[in-house]
């Protein structure tokens, strides 16, 4: 089985986003940027099943910092590793990369496309789904496990609420990885030296097969703080009143 | 114009954000304008006993099949829109609308935001408020008709529920698309509260990607037993294995409405607020003033979470001493 699994970097959200100048994007300067989370589950979700049945895993990241990821991708065992040249300082637009994804999946005769769940840059629709269409391959988002039986998969994809629903399905198909049967393994940093040799491939991006979505006309910050009442930074006052309207309310004891 | 609104439910239970959809789409009909709903599923019942709200219901019918793939839910529904030719296609961001929503777009080649909180209509075009980067910035897009979006839970006050006249209801048979179809349901598992019901559980605290490794959960948990209070996590601490799943809190995890919720080191995504933020008192502890966990928090703390929780227990043992 040929599996493809996309690996887009993306700001780190954790950290301070401001606005660029031109108020339509976010100031990328200063920016950690980082694998986004659910496409490091799709990864390790690639790597298990090549251990379970054998698979050539091929890794195609996207984004600032891309090589770093495919030499991180190479030492978790993907045999393959390609930078999909992206604009700089773009945010990256999965209605825009699915014709390039699309494309590499036909020539790698991929079986199987994995892709993140989501990234928090997918304001115009997930990945899967869009490559899913182009290809016109079946595709299952949100999925926490996938079993490979020759070309049968059998993909389990959460519900919500602790419902968890599993499917059948014959590749080739597109999944929207949202959690690996197992949480993503740690690399060692004799892995990751060896994995460094290994040779970078490089994709020049295909013409998307979608009409632009929309325009963004402005980025805001969210207004700041809701009604709620700031305690401050302080651990000992936050505690004194904490305890305090805890007792009030009747909370802080059985 | 017409403008579906996508529904959905199972168990015989209609999902809430299904009266949401109803009701975006009705705050954007115009005089002329028809609001078709379009569900798929087992309870047609159900359905047609409360999503009245909308001049039309499109039910697609399983005798079998309690939850629908994404796969049938979209090639029904992607029948449907050639039939109706709508202005509006508007999907739950749902574990099914993920994959239903970019698939239409893809299809029709029909423009797609997602994330939607807000939207304005103005004749042919809509301006939406959509978030990004787990809702710390929001992202003011335009875009023209036709189109498909897919909304956030919540982000609408939900239509009441009414039952909708019979003539008003179209009934397919959604079987021969679930028989034909490429993606075969084999199982259900619906979640044992043996363990723990977060739903039932009216003091919640809970522990944020912040917490930094498992060790530390005992920390919070100490902390939790003291305040009489479930343990409970966000969702890259339950996929780090270090709390089970059911302890989950949010879109993909429990629903839950306590009346005390401590969320410590949760910067508080949209996923995650959609399973917490109607909890009674809400105190929320993070280092970054702009983590959206405040905007729903009565309470807000900026200082380092181990610092509170080691001071919060020394004065809640002190007090149990006393
Ligand atoms: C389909 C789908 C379903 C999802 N379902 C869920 C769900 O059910 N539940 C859920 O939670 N998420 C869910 N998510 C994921 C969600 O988008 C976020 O990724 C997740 O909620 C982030 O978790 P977090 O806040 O713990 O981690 P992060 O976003 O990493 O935030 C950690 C926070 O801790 C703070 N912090 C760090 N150190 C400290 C310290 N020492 N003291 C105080 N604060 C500190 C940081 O400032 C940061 O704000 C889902 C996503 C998708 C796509």
């Amino acid at each position: 089985m040929n599996i493809l699994v996309v690996l887009r970097m993306i700001p780190d959200s954790a950290g301070e986003l401001q606005l660029a100048e031109d108020g339509r994007s976010i100031d990328r300067e200063w920016l950690d940027f980082q694998l986004n989370d659910f496409d490091d589950h799709a990864l390790e979700e690639a790597i298990l099943l090549k251990e379970a049945c054998g698979a050539k895993v091929t890794a195609v990241a996207v984004g600032e910092g891309a090589n770093r990821v495919l030499q991180m991708a190479a030492a978790r065992g993907a045999e393959e590793v390609v930078a999909l040249q992206s604009e700089e300082d773009a945010m990256i637009s999965s209605r825009e990369i699915a014709a390039s994804i699309a494309a590499m999946a036909r020539a790698k005769s991929a079986d199987l496309v994995l892709c993140g769940v989501q990234s928090t840059e997918d304001v115009f629709g997930q990945l899967a789904p869009y490559v899913g269409a182009l290809l016109d391959w079946p595709h299952v988002s949100g999925t926490n496990r996938i079993v490979a039986n020759g070309a049968v998969l059998r993909v389990t994809q959460e519900r919500g609420a602790g419902v968890a629903v599993t499917y059948e399905l014959a590749t080739p198909a597109v999944l929207g990885v949202q959690t690996a049967s197992k949480a993503p393994r740690y690399v060692s940093g004799s892995k990751l030296r060896e994995a460094s040799k290994t040779p970078i491939g490089r994709a020049t991006p295909e013409l998307s097969g979608f009409e632009r979505s929309a325009e963004i006309i402005t980025l805001r910050l969210p207004v700041q703080g809701g009604s709620g009442e700031n305690l401050g930074g302080n651990a000992e006052t936050v505690a004194d009143r904490l305890i305090t309207i805890l007792a009030a309310k009747g909370l802080a004891r059985n | 114009m017409k403008l579906i609104a996508c529904t959905e439910g199972h168990s015989g239970k209609i999902e809430a954000f299904s009266l949401e959809m109803i009701a975006a789409a009705r705050s954007l009909a115009q005089a002329d304008d028809e609001v078709v709903a379009f569900f798929a599923g087992r309870d047609a019942e159900g359905a047609s006993a409360c999503l009245g709200a909308a001049d039309r219901l499109i039910v697609a019918c399983s005798t079998r099949l309690d939850v629908i793939p994404a796969e049938a839910y979209t090639l029904l529904l992607r029948d449907v829109v050639t039939a109706e030719s709508p202005g509006l296609v508007l999907v739950p961001y749902s574990a099914n609308g993920l994959d239903v929503a970019a698939d239409i777009a893809a299809r029709t080649g029909w423009p797609l935001i997602s994330y939607v909180n807000e939207i304005k209509r103005h004749g042919e075009s809509l301006t939406i408020v959509a978030q990004m980067y787990g809702g710390k910035i929001l992202a003011e897009c335009e875009v023209r008709l036709p189109a498909v979006l897919m909304i956030n839970p919540g982000a609408f006050a939900a239509a009441v529920p009414d039952p909708i006249a019979a003539v008003n209801v179209q009934t397919i048979d959604a079987e021969p698309v679930l028989t034909s179809g490429k993606v075969k349901m084999v199982a259900i598992d619906m979640p044992d509260y043996a363990d723990v019901d977060l739903t039932a559980a009216d003091r919640i605290v809970c522990v944020g990607r912040g917490i930094g490794d498992e060790a530390s959960i005992d920390l919070a948990r100490n902390l939790a037993t003291m305040l009489g209070a479930e343990i409970a996590g966000s969702r890259p601490v339950v996929d780090n294995g270090w709390l089970p799943k059911l302890r989950q809190v949010g879109k993909s995890g429990q629903k839950v409405k306590p009346k005390l919720y401590l969320a410590l080191g949760v910067s508080g995504a949209p996923e995650h607020l959609e399973g917490m933020s109607q909890a009674e008192l809400i105190i929320a502890v993070n280092t970054d003033p702009k983590a959206p966990i405040f905007n729903v928090a009565h309470y807000g703390a900026t200082c380092d979470l181990f610092d509170l929780v080691a001071n919060l227990s020394d004065r809640l043992r002190a007090g149990s001493g006393r």
